[in-house]
């Protein structure tokens, strides 16, 4: 008899490998996975992982990498790899917020606005449309320069950017599901509209969200990195990998070159995570043929 | 043909609502926290002075009127005026600093086409093999980086660490070329100004790469996919049949063929360029249309603001609209 | 075979050029003379001065300008400007000037007595931004003859010469800017240089006025850089691009170029102060008791050392180090710290370590610079250490926040700066301190024996007097705490080791007509 030695992850992979059809690609949604869990690790697990308080001087000013300070200290003698860790948390808070607030509206308001049609649906979709393709930061940064430094204020002028994307998603799918022959069958036995939206609709709609949400997810790191960045995110000194790539800038022309670096490899990272993590799962929903 | 003059006069009247709806939520949302007098006289001037001044420039009028009195404006054609400082016509703050972002634009363009093209061809004419996923990798990483980290990465190496070029700013000392287009680089061509030239296009280099870099992924991904595709099909068997040369089987018959949808992607891209660029702007110090916004909204200067984005809007609006338009010319199917 | 030329040839197209860029000088190739050219982060905002009301536009007015009287360099002195000298009547007044004759602006229109008139009058009329400092003193001007011009002040003020050096007061020609609006036309001035070139927010050629009637600027030309990021500015002067580097280079910039040795960093304790202003009329802060805890436990020594890394200085009152009738007087009630005399005041009304002092402190993170949030996070901890208090860090954006305190009073506490007027002790006191004033900063402050002594001491003329009546000032200001002072800027200037000529003073404004190369 040959045993075959039980081994999870050779499962997951060789699970993966029979999904997707390009070689190479079964590990996107695998290596996104693990990064953001990673993050999410360190943002929920933030105060036993930090060797110092993030926002307390704790070192010498703009000490060099060391035994000491792993990443070096910013320009108070905070030690950086604190910062970055609870850094994360940030990240993660905001951008997490952001994406339910703009997910909830989106899909909702699209939900609604594909069903109903008529007026409404024109008015919805012609707002929505002018959101979606102006520009997106330009927009956020405005809200947040008005709406002032907060998690809360921050994520809603990130939301309102991007509940458009799942405001089109939704209203596209629901007004091709609207004819669909099951909808007329349900309308044909008589259920009201509301149960037709949700019972019938909005499990169909919901398999699209995934993907978007990802990939929206990396979209949201960029934009809350950039508003952090031009200084309109959240208030100091709480630690945020936008604000401290800023605030490092300054000392670029000393070669001072560490409290820029790490948080902006940060960002990157992030939002790598999701952007492989929606690149994967993309991978493994909708197969391209075997060549 | 009628009907295509039809879509377009219906595109063109769809685009007005659109602006108008970004024009209110901005004006409205500007005026819930603060006014440009206080914030250029804040602390220094007395209370009746700043009310005063606010009084002249008609902030105190109930927010109905104001918005319908820029309305109009807007409608004749005036964007109004600064309401700080020198209060210069919002046009020509806009026209001082657009030339800025249009060279930069431009060029990351360019940049990011060529970098997309050809590592996308590279990607598609070594499938599956290691520079292919080389390539796709590379795609979604550019996707996904952070503008001023690039920059700031690039600022430290070439400027600070090798010292090889600047790290902000247009042009050297007294070096701009004699006006013509506002595109030091063309300008200095035009008047065969080789130093100018020279300290132009030093100066232009970080921050093109760094934008340029960043949208190009897109194009590699689309010019790998559809190149491909072309390359399975019949025709393209033929013509390697009939003895073409490897390269020109690829550039002659199949990026053409890859050309129709990367010019829509352009387009759609545009605002993502736009955001690429007022990102650059700030972290090379660049002096055009994103410093400029970023500085008034500091300082509450509400129709400079408003102007800004009522251009913004309409070329994000005609871009896609011409986009919309050569996309319905070649497939009249669109037209409905 | 044609594939493989194709191929050298695109390889020589991208090498040429890099080889073409190393070749070729960085900067603009020698002309005859080299003029000096300094950067700065700062902006020239309006060129008119019946608007502009910043500090560096005021500079450039103090270049290619020059008032009926101005500061003797590196002092606070007074000397004869455009008017060769001048008289004060007995009750103080009516001042007249007496113009040197035969002067003209750079568009050829002559500047006489009729000239001041219109562009004082113009200031009043228009009512822009810094009108006040004329409209507030000035009850009329009159021309007595084509040389002759007299002031006549609503009350007698003895600082009236110091307000006269600022820029709503410099002449400006009527035939270049018009009678009823702002404008920026580069002549119509008449100082030291004339603007040969002006590139918004890119740069300034100025060169020398051959009618000036004084001594010849010592360089012929002299351009200033604008740069919008101090780092590309440090840089650029690491570099040899600029001569001289001015306002502001960060602190960390300054230390790193001191300790590299190569170029020259000249200092003087400028007259910009930060502070912490306390709303005295509503609670927490009408206890003066709790003023006076904060004002005990303010680490002004750690703010310098740590977020400024040394570039400024503790300051004791809000009249500056420098200017004369200062006093350390903060010092010399609470010392430089204390702590026991803080939690002694706290306890006494009523605060413990389960029931601390709950303050809301707010800043604005970009406004004075970014080391604001610094300032504000060890400004906490310093409270904190009293063990009786707790702060909760508040920020808006600039615009929000010069809104919210003016309008409304809503901040009980909160970090502000200032950057002088005129040159004189009334224009850091009254402002602040006056209960007429003093709403407007947000201090909403009246005590009538502050307001006596500030009354008294602005018009009574002899210095001698004036200086004891502001040392009352400042100490009745400590007692009381409504405004903390914290520290005073440090002017700093960068330059080429073969620059002299750059002189720092109180006044703040660089004189480029002083500097040249060796």
């Amino acid at each position: 008899m040959v045993q075959v030695k039980y081994s999870p992850s050779k499962f997951i992979v060789s699970k993966l490998k029979s999904i997707c059809p390009r070689k190479g690609t079964e590990y996107f949604a695998l290596i996104g996975f693990i990064i953001i869990l990673s993050i999410i690790l360190m943002a929920i697990f933030a105060p036993f992982i930090a060797p110092y308080n993030p926002i307390k001087k704790v070192g010498g000013i703009l000490e060099e990498p060391n035994g000491r300070f792993i990443l070096g200290t910013d320009g108070l003698g905070r030690d950086i790899f604190s910062r970055i860790i609870f850094g994360a948390r940030t990240a993660i808070s905001v951008t997490f917020l952001a994406v339910i607030i703009s997910l909830s509206f989106g899909v909702l308001l699209g939900l609604l606005s594909g069903y109903i049609g008529g007026k409404f649906d024109s008015i919805f979709s012609l707002v929505m449309d002018a959101i979606y393709s102006f520009p997106g930061l330009i927009l956020a940064i405005v809200l947040a320069a008005m709406l002032g430094p907060g998690i809360l204020n921050t994520a809603i002028a990130i939301a309102v950017i991007y509940t458009p994307t799942y405001f089109r998603m939704v209203r596209g799918l629901v007004l091709s599901l609207k004819e669909s022959l099951f909808v007329e069958a349900a309308r044909a036995i008589g259920a009201k509209d509301r149960t037709i939206v949700f019972k019938y609709i909005f499990p169909n709609v919901i398999s699209s969200v995934p993907i978007v949400l990802s990939l929206n997810a990396a979209d949201a790191v960029l934009t809350l990195a950039a508003l952090s960045f031009l200084g309109l995110g959240l208030p100091a000194p709480t630690p945020d990998w936008g604000f401290d790539l800023k605030a490092g800038h300054a000392y670029l022309a000393s070669k001072i070159w560490w409290p820029s670096t790490f948080p902006g490899l940060m960002i990157v990272i992030l939002t790598l995570g999701f952007s492989l993590l929606g690149e994967g799962i993309n991978e493994i929903l909708t197969p391209e043929l075997r060549r | 043909m009628a009907s295509l003059k039809v879509y377009i006069v219906r595109r063109v009247l769809l685009a007005i609502p659109m602006i108008f709806i970004l024009l209110s939520i901005v004006f409205l949302i500007m005026r819930v926290a603060g006014d440009p007098v206080s914030a250029i006289l804040g602390g220094h001037a007395p209370q009746e002075q700043i009310e005063q001044i606010k009084q002249q420039l008609g902030l105190n009028k109930p927010i109905i009127f104001q918005f319908f009195g820029y309305i109009g404006q807007l409608l004749r054609g005036n964007l109004g005026r600064s309401l700080i400082w020198g209060q210069r016509p919002v046009v020509n703050e806009i026209w001082d600093h657009f030339p800025a972002t249009l060279e930069l634009s431009i060029s990351s363009f360019l940049i990011s086409i060529i970098i997309g093209i050809f590592t996308g061809t590279v990607a598609a004419t070594h499938r599956n093999r290691f520079l292919d996923h080389t390539f796709r990798l590379y795609g979604i990483i550019t996707y996904g980086l952070f503008i001023p980290w690039i920059g700031i990465m690039l600022q430290l190496l070439f400027g600070v660490y090798l010292g090889l070029l600047p790290i902000g700013g247009r042009i050297g000392t007294l070096m701009e070329p004699k006006s013509i287009t506002g595109l030091y680089v063309l300008d200095s061509l035009l008047t065969l100004n080789f130093d100018s030239l020279v300290s132009a296009i030093k100066h232009l280099i970080l921050p093109s790469v760094t934008l340029g870099v960043y949208l190009s992924g897109i194009y590699t991904r689309l010019t790998r996919t559809h190149l491909m595709e072309t390359l399975e099909k019949d025709f393209i068997k033929a013509a390697r049949a009939r003895g073409l040369s490897e390269r020109a089987v690829i550039y002659k018959h199949g990026l053409k063929n890859a050309f129709i949808p990367i010019l829509t992607m352009m387009g759609l891209q545009f605002a993502l360029l736009l955001v690429g660029a007022v990102l650059t702007e700030i972290t090379f110090s660049w002096p055009g249309m994103g410093t400029l916004l970023f500085e008034r909204i500091t300082y509450r200067d509400f129709t400079t603001v408003q102007g800004i984005i009522v251009f913004f809007a309409l070329i994000v609006v005609t871009v896609n609209l011409l986009v919309d338009i050569i996309y319905a010319y070649i497939d009249p199917r669109i037209r409905y | 075979m044609k594939a493989r030329r194709m191929g050298i040839f695109k390889v020589i197209l991208v090498i040429l050029p890099l080889v073409a860029l190393y070749l070729t000088p960085a900067t603009a190739s020698a002309s005859t003379t080299k003029p000096i050219v300094l950067g700065t982060t700062d902006k020239i905002t309006v060129l008119d001065p019946a608007k502009t009301y910043d500090f560096y536009t005021w500079e450039v007015f103090h270049n290619i300008g020059e008032g009926l009287l101005k500061y003797k360099p590196g002092t606070t002195e007074l000397m004869p400007g455009i008017a060769k000298s001048y008289r004060v009547s007995s009750d103080g007044l009516e001042y007249t000037f007496k113009l040197r004759e035969g002067l003209k602006f750079t568009d050829g229109q002559p500047l006489n007595a009729a000239a001041v008139k219109w562009s004082i009058d113009r200031v009043m009329r228009l009512k822009l931004d810094p009108s006040w400092l004329v409209s507030a003193f000035v009850k009329k001007v009159e021309v007595v003859d084509n040389y002759t011009v007299k002031f006549v002040l609503k009350k007698p003020v003895s600082f009236f010469p110091s307000l006269v050096t600022t820029t709503p007061y410099i002449p400006i020609s009527s035939r270049s800017y018009p009678a009823d609006k702002v404008a920026e036309p580069t002549v119509g001035h008449y100082g030291p240089y004339k603007i040969k070139k002006w590139v918004r927010d890119v740069e300034l050629v100025l060169e020398a006025n051959p009618d000036y009637y004084g001594p010849q600027p010592k360089s012929k030309l002299f351009v200033v850089k604008f740069y919008k990021n101090a780092a590309t500015m440090r840089l650029a002067l690491e570099t040899g691009e600029i001569d001289v580097a001015w306002k502001s280079l960060r602190p960390i910039d300054i230390k790193s170029l001191k300790s590299k040795g190569k170029q020259k960093i000249l200092e003087v304790p400028g007259p910009y102060i930060r502070y912490i202003i306390c709303r005295c009329n509503k609670p927490p802060f009408d206890d003066v008791r709790l003023r006076e805890a904060v004002a005990a436990a303010i680490d002004r020594d750690r703010i310098c050392r740590e977020a400024y890394k040394g570039t400024v200085k503790p300051l004791y009152s809000m009249v500056p180090m420098g200017m004369w009738s200062h006093i350390d007087a903060f010092k010399q009630e609470y010392g430089e710290r204390n702590l026991e005399l803080a939690k002694k005041l706290l306890t006494e009304a009523g605060y413990s370590k389960e029931k601390p002092f709950e303050i809301e402190l707010w800043y604005t993170p970009t406004h004075y610079g970014d080391l604001e949030a610094d300032v504000a996070a060890i400004i906490k901890e310093s409270l904190e250490e009293t063990g009786l208090i707790k702060v909760t860090l508040k920020s808006a954006e600039w615009a929000t926040y010069a809104a919210k305190f003016i309008a409304a009073g809503t901040m009980p506490i909160f970090l502000l700066g200032w950057y002088p007027d005129y040159i004189d002790p009334d224009d850091y006191t009254t402002v602040f301190l006056h209960s007429k004033w003093s709403p407007d900063m947000g201090v909403f402050y009246s005590n009538p024996t502050m307001d006596n002594l500030l009354d008294k001491a602005r018009t009574e003329i002899e210095i001698k007097n004036r200086t004891e009546l502001y040392k009352k000032v400042q100490k009745l200001m400590a007692k009381e705490a409504p405004v903390i002072p914290l520290f005073q800027g440090i002017l700093t200037a960068a330059t080429q080791p073969n620059i002299e000529g750059v002189i720092l003073d109180p006044v703040m404004l660089l004189r480029y007509y002083l500097i040249y190369r060796k």
